[in-house]
């Protein structure tokens, strides 16, 4: 983490050096669970990009008011305060991408990158600054999410958001549907952006 | 005021959770009649196309569905609807899949001989394998399928889809063999139930 937290630093952070997944090594249940298909991966990590955004915007507004005591427990409500918002509006206008996703959107409040950057930024740092935070921080999760997705759909079913584009006689693999597979291209893409920092001389974790 | 005491502690942490559960509840209230009209537009719809029967707009779906009616015959709830001359009957059925349970509705002419389609309201099954149970290829399968022995027969090799009505068989899903054996056991646990209802072969 960079010491001044100027928008373009933060973007900087939050999309690559410290990217949540492939730096920090957050919120890896959902992007093994969910990210078979683009378009359930497109919804859900909209949904963490939003909640992120929310939370930390109302925790750095409480702050203030906040006991110290009570901190982690009231950043937890707000978090399901609007996870729970994204679920009822979801059921309510989009339900058959609420039936796709089943458990995954309530499970976003169990993922670490919404609470951490509501401990590690907003708790600390004004409104504005803090859903800029919450934003960029998503997008990370969002960028490597959506890679993932890119293969696994493309192999796995041989379609992009649905649209067939793998020639007829293509064969799914089958393993690119399960779960393992994320692990595997999980590996390999914290393998590329490693590698990636080393030639351009970053300190790599 | 001192904010660490015991006293703000408590009122700050009953103030922050009333507030934001009340707002919760809000959007709950106002969205609830949006959710039920969903779903209840989803089981028409899903009943309607199992008992094979074309629609086109929602109006449709709601008036045509005005003429479904509800009976009960030796504790088995069925659904009726007489449409061009014949008698057609669906009925929700559900039992385990691999993951949760699957609940499907199950439509079948009045005579018993044949089923009038399958068509899936919720399953948990495995995305992308077990899951394809709710594809249009899958269940156009069922479609006028002849019901052979009182049960459907399910091939012992997956395949795309077996589309002869008369065959009496269906195919399994490729690498979906504990989803495919669920629906066999649902679909043929149904059927034993039903067909003594409607008197038809047994």
């Amino acid at each position: 983490m960079s010491d001044v937290a100027t928008p373009t630093v933060i973007l900087k952070d939050n999309v690559w050096t410290s990217n949540p997944i492939f730096m920090q090594v957050l919120g890896i249940c959902s992007a093994l669970a969910v990210t078979n298909l683009l378009v359930n991966t497109w919804i859900m990590t909209l949904g963490v990009v939003g909640v992120t955004a929310m939370s930390n915007l109302t925790v750095s507004l409480v702050k203030s008011f906040m006991p110290r005591k009570v901190r982690m427990m009231v950043q937890t409500l707000i978090i399901a305060f609007y996870v729970i918002i994204v679920d009822i509006l979801l059921r309510a206008y989009l339900p058959d991408i609420s039936r796709a996703l089943g458990p995954y959107v309530g499970l976003i409040i169990t993922n670490c990158i919404i609470m951490g950057r509501a401990e590690a930024f907003a708790q600390s740092n004004p409104p504005l600054i803090s859903i800029w935070d919450g934003l960029t921080s998503g997008l990370g999760y969002m960028g490597v999410l959506l890679a993932i997705a890119l293969v696994r759909e493309l192999l796995g079913f041989g379609t992009l958001f649905g649209y067939q584009v793998m020639p007829n006689g293509f064969e799914p693999w089958i393993i690119m549907v399960l779960p393992p597979s994320a692990f595997f291209l999980l590996g390999i893409l914290i393998w590329i952006a490693k590698s990636i920092m080393i030639k351009q001389g970053e300190p790599v974790v | 005021m001192n904010k660490q005491g015991f006293g703000y502690t408590v009122v700050f942490t009953f103030v922050v959770a009333f507030i934001f559960v009340a707002l919760l509840a809000g959007a709950n209230a106002m969205t609830v009649e949006q959710v039920r009209f969903n779903q209840q537009i989803r089981r028409q719809r899903a009943i309607l196309t199992a008992m094979n029967i074309p629609y086109d707009t929602e109006e449709q779906v709601a008036e045509i569905f005005d003429m479904v009616e509800e009976l009960e015959s030796n504790g088995v709830t069925l659904l009726q609807l007489e449409f061009e001359g014949d008698t057609r009957y669906a009925k929700e059925v559900s039992g385990s899949g691999v993951w949760g349970t699957i609940r499907a509705v199950l439509g079948v002419q009045g005579n018993g001989e044949r089923l009038l389609g399958l068509e899936i309201l919720e399953h948990n099954e495995t995305p992308g394998l077990g899951g394809r149970i709710d594809e249009d290829w899958f269940t156009r399968q069922f479609r006028e399928k002849l019901i052979i022995n009182g049960s459907i027969q399910f091939n012992e090799q997956p395949g795309e889809g077996d589309f002869d009505p008369d065959s009496g068989r269906v195919d399994r899903i490729t690498g979906a063999t504990g989803t495919s054996t669920s629906m066999r056991r649902i679909i043929n646990n149904s059927l034993e139930e039903l067909l003594p209802v409607l008197g038809g072969e047994q």
